[in-house]
């Protein structure tokens, strides 16, 4: 039974950072996705305090949800969420200025990030504290990695570094574009479809055993 | 009237919300297959967009600032944006259901829609004044509204195209819509201050 | 009815517990973002002025201009603060001009939001240093594509005139204000 029971939380974690991932299988979240990996740094915070709103505010839901009527669900699951949001914001403010100066109104955004009330519509409002804490993380997770990754890419070729390392040598030329909007949706669209190629494969490889 | 001039266009062409500041990409990725739907969409969000810089522009100036509530922003003004999408669609069930029934089912879906939350953002942070404010709802409505009838016509000629499997769907979209923010770059010259 | 009730109740008691942890947020913050504020224009003054000791705050009709000095108490320049509309939002900046008030002594950006790769490249060292010894009387301008050629000149950085322009806009404006205010004095 415990072992059961181990498996279906280790289920609950794992899918958000693959086979769920939220934005390449589900497609939400796209205007902090793109908005903000301009550099690996700013994708990564970004995730953070996308994660730190999911959990705190799955946790808060997840505790409540049987006292909640279902006609104002959504009000009230909106009204958490931008309280947890701005919170996040005046931490960042207050305690890594320069990097919330990057991020600008997109913290703020977080508050219509669709993960985030969809995960209490689809998730949280229907399961205990602890499933949703796990799938909250596991969303939080999945979401950061693929922020970091495309924030590394672009960064890696917008400005030939890493995380501020300098990567590529001297003689390469910066590629603007990769900094530019434009830059930002032709790399998520060849992302995502490499994550579903690799799906793809992977199915192919499991009917053929 | 240069600078409304230039606000309106700046919201709408050269900043577009879509393109440029990547606001409103999941109805813009959701609901971008007919043109018709591009168009009902379009049009309901520019609505909202100039109600809710109306609105929130009056709470933000003669409520918040004047009680020095800054830390109540977010919550409010989702708030509003939340009301306001309900007090319209209730609206325009009860005066015009031709109306409702072109516009009805796009409406709930707009409270989650980040440009809105985006718009009043980027209008309170630029300081803007009432007609300012209600300029830029407009222009970044149309803009999106734009932008999204764009989309939906290239994608219905998608359809009879032969897309590599992993791209179809939000891939390919994707690509096109990165292609169409370069080309938008394009009028990025319109306005030199 | 007693759904209402309930409904009400319920939005009400989160509405109360969201205002209550915000203000605890906003109490505990706020001193922090208002010390970051200061020390980050702080820093750039002394990043304009490298040899200044103290500066006094002074406030003239809007303008906030700062007396920067040297240890011994001698007049090293103003800095004051500049802000206006550049390509895709407000940019912010700390400029420093010597006593005579003909001669600027550097730029810092504080606060931009241009597009990063292209405008972006307002806050690289290379654009801000040739706002060094600029002079103030005529207007700066800015040539593009060439190297600049006279004393009030610098040149704008390519792919992104708007940006460039901007900068050079929202200064000379700030500076002709701040003459006439000082002059008057």
């Amino acid at each position: 039974m415990d072992s059961l029971k181990c498996a279906s939380c280790g289920k609950e974690l794992c899918k958000g950072l693959w086979r769920e991932n939220p934005i390449f299988f589900q497609v939400l979240g796209m205007c902090p996705t793109l908005a903000v990996t301009t550099k690996a740094l700013f994708g990564f915070s970004m995730g953070m305090a996308t994660t730190f709103v999911l959990i705190s505010s799955s946790l808060v839901i997840s505790c409540i949800r049987k006292l909640i009527p279902p006609q104002v669900r959504i009000a009230t699951f909106t009204v958490i969420i931008a309280t947890f949001v701005t919170c996040a914001d005046y931490f960042l403010k207050a305690n890594f200025y320069t990097i919330s100066k990057e991020l600008g109104p997109y913290v703020p955004l977080i508050v219509v990030n669709c993960i985030i009330l969809g995960r209490q519509e689809a998730f949280v409002s229907k399961h205990g504290v602890a499933k949703s804490l796990l799938d909250a993380l596991g969303m939080g997770i999945g979401f950061s990695a693929v922020l970091v990754l495309l924030g590394s890419i672009r960064e890696l070729f917008g400005f030939g570094t890493i995380f501020y390392y300098k990567i590529l040598g001297e003689g390469f030329e910066n590629w603007v574009i990769m900094a530019l909007p434009a830059g930002a949706f032709i790399t998520l669209g060849f992302l995502v479809g490499l994550f579903n190629w690799i799906n793809i494969r992977l199915r192919q490889r499991r009917n053929s055993a | 009237m240069i600078n409304l001039t230039l606000i309106f266009i700046a919201a709408a062409i050269t900043h577009n919300f879509v393109l440029t500041y990547f606001l409103g990409i999941c109805p813009f990725i959701g609901v971008s297959k007919r043109i018709e739907q591009a168009v009902g969409m379009g049009l309901a969000t520019t609505f909202v967009m100039t109600l809710a810089a109306c609105v929130t522009w009056v709470i933000y100036h003669f409520i918040l600032i004047r009680f020095g509530l800054p830390f109540l922003q977010y919550v409010s003004f989702i708030i509003v944006i939340a009301s306001l999408v309900q007090i319209v669609e209730m609206f325009i069930r009860k005066t015009s259901p031709a109306l409702y029934r072109a516009l009805g089912i796009y409406l709930p879906l707009i409270t989650t829609n980040c440009a809105i939350l985006g718009l009043v953002l980027f209008m309170v942070l630029r300081e803007y004044t009432f007609l300012e404010g209600v300029v830029f709802g407009v222009g970044a409505g149309c803009g999106f509204t734009l932008a999204l009838v764009i989309m939906a016509g290239i994608r219905e000629e998608l359809e009879c195209c032969d897309i590599p499997k992993p791209l179809q769907g939000a891939g390919i979209t994707l690509i096109i819509a990165g292609i169409l923010a370069l080309s938008f770059m394009g009028f990025g010259g319109l306005i030199s201050r | 009815m007693r759904k209402t009730i309930q409904m009400i109740s319920v939005l009400t008691i989160v509405g109360l517990v969201s205002g209550a942890v915000l203000v605890f947020t906003y109490k505990y913050a706020n001193p922090l973002i208002l010390d970051n504020q200061k020390s980050e224009m702080e820093e750039a003054i002394f990043k304009i002025f490298p040899k200044a000791d103290t500066y006094d705050k002074d406030i003239i009709e809007d303008n906030v201009v700062f007396r920067v000095k040297e240890k011994s108490g001698k007049l090293l320049g103003y800095a004051f603060l500049a802000q206006g509309n550049g390509y895709q939002g407000v940019i912010k900046m700390m400029a420093g001009i010597e006593p005579d008030l003909e001669t600027l002594v550097g730029i810092e950006i504080l606060e931009s939001q241009e597009t990063p790769g292209l405008g972006q490249e307002i806050t690289e060292e290379e654009f801000k240093a040739q706002f060094k010894g600029l002079t103030t009387s005529p207007e700066i301008t800015y040539v593009k594509n060439k190297s600049p050629e006279r004393p009030n000149e610098i040149q704008a950085v390519t792919g992104a005139t708007v940006s460039s322009s901007a900068v050079v806009s929202i200064l000379n404006e700030k500076i002709k204000a701040i003459k006439e205010k000082l002059k008057e004095q």
